[in-house]
């Protein structure tokens, strides 16, 4: 049976939508394996001996589902998404701090995690929706059609990006951490990137949780514009590059040259590069302006994250093949 | 003729990157072939042909006229593995399991030393000479070459 991580990443909500989301959870017809609960509060709390807390991670360990509470970065969602995704579970079923599972969801969407799916996602309703739209999910006409998510599902279709709460295969393909704070889109580029990588992307029926929208607190209450339009920049790019690979080698002499014998195996591989006389490319700051931080491009912090032991050529064939 | 590339990349701090080979002079003293020694300017100077700041392609003429080479773990490793040239790596706290080429000669003296993070800064990695093979052993291996 596989294992599955739930993560919620949570913010300004300990005492409205929280509650009844990880009350949901707990109540799932297949209990998840672990639940992390990533509190990303200004002001963080230690909630075990709250009363409605203290019972809950009672109930939680008489059922036997392993827990922790821990304390973000306060750096964005998708940082968070990406410690959950780096775990080492086979699964992750991300759920948001104002999204309430009905109990069969989990169940359901595990029936459709094969071997070839990279993420499942059921309907995402806010009351009074519930609906069937007759939206594609299909990226190019993310401008022009609503997510197939906001409406009644009823079949399995495949799509090339979800949002909100969804199962996803773990350590696979990694967030974008270049994205701002408010991670505008992270949703979307992390499953459209599970999607480049060959996976499929399914909606299924069967599964809905009611996003209650609460508009107090959450992961996302951040009303920078320019944070938005810094993400959504970013978006705009991996959309207008996305029949290539981008590769960014912030890195070493040596580096560079011990990935020469990657690149060709690499699918419409646009390269920036720090030493063009080994691998020809457009420079770093012109891959700092299309993209943000470039820090997730960094071969090194890679390898760290994966706790890498293999070989370097391996670890640039993990990244871009 | 075969290549030294002894030093591996300054570090910011000044402090001596812990990649970097503490016995060099002891094994010139005991190789018999001529050597050419190649790098940057500011390294110091082990023998008397010191090739500075060659561009990459020199390096590569060099490396296919040369019977071998020897280096730390730096970039060089990687163009000779790069030019087909099997070169002999002298290792102490990286680990050539990621780092290293299996096609090269990769001496490292103990594999339980080497830093338990290998992705950081080597800037906060401590030099240690005692983590080096010594220079007879290197010998074995040049002659084996």
């Amino acid at each position: 049976m596989p294992s599955v991580l739930c993560s919620v990443a949570t913010r300004g909500r300990y005492h409205t939508t929280l509650p009844l989301v990880l009350s949901a959870i707990m109540n799932q017809t297949r209990k998840v394996d672990k639940l992390i609960i990533y509190d990303d509060n200004d002001e963080p709390k230690d909630v075990r001996q709250e009363y409605l807390y203290k019972h809950f991670f009672q109930m939680l360990d008489i059922k036997g589902v392993a827990w922790e509470w821990l304390f973000a970065q306060k750096k964005g969602q998708h940082h968070i998404h990406q410690m959950a995704n780096m775990r080492g579970f086979d699964w992750v079923w991300r759920v948001d701090d104002d999204a309430i599972p009905e109990s069969n969801v989990l169940e359901n969407l595990l029936k459709y995690a094969k071997d070839d799916v990279g993420a499942v996602g059921g309907s995402v309703l806010t009351p009074p929706q519930n609906e069937k739209n007759n939206a594609t999910g299909t990226i190019d006409r993310i401008d022009s059609e609503p997510n197939i998510q906001w409406g009644q599902i009823d079949g399995v279709k495949e799509v090339e990006h979800l949002h909100c709460t969804f199962l996803y295969r773990s350590g696979v393909h990694d967030y974008n951490l270049g994205l701002s704070r408010v991670a505008h889109r992270e949703e979307t580029l992390f499953t459209f990137g599970l999607h480049q990588k060959g996976y499929k992307i399914l909606v299924v029926p069967n599964a809905v949780t009611w996003h209650l929208k609460n508009p107090e607190g959450g992961i996302r209450s951040e009303t920078k514009q320019e944070m938005f339009e810094h993400d959504e920049q970013i978006f705009r790019n991996v959309l207008r590059f996305r029949a290539d690979t981008i590769v960014v080698l912030n890195c070493g002499l040596g580096d560079h040259i011990v990935f020469s014998h990657v690149l060709p195996s690499i699918r419409n591989p646009v390269v920036f590069s720090c030493y063009p006389e080994i691998v020809p490319g457009g420079s770093i700051a012109e891959a700092q302006h299309l993209f943000g931080d470039i820090y997730q491009y960094n071969i090194y912090a890679r390898m760290d994250g994966w706790k890498w032991k293999d070989s370097l050529e391996s670890a640039f064939r993990k990244m871009y093949t | 003729m075969i290549i030294i590339s002894p030093y591996a990349k300054a570090l910011l701090s000044k402090k001596q990157n812990p990649k970097n080979y503490p016995y060099w002079k002891e094994l010139i003293s005991q190789i018999t072939e001529p050597i050419i020694q190649v790098g940057i300017e500011g390294e110091e100077q082990l023998v008397p042909d010191f090739r500075k700041n060659l561009p990459i392609s020199e390096l590569r003429g060099l490396l296919q006229e040369c019977r071998t080479w020897i280096s730390c773990d730096s970039f060089f490793q990687h163009l000779g593995w790069d030019e087909n040239k099997p070169g002999i790596v002298l290792w102490s706290v990286s680990d050539p399991l990621i780092f290293g080429h299996p096609e090269n000669t990769n001496l490292l003296k103990d594999r339980s030393k080497i830093a338990k993070n290998q992705f950081l800064w080597w800037e906060f990695v401590e030099h240690k000479s005692d983590l080096f093979v010594e220079p007879k052993e290197i010998l074995v291996h040049l002659n084996k070459e």
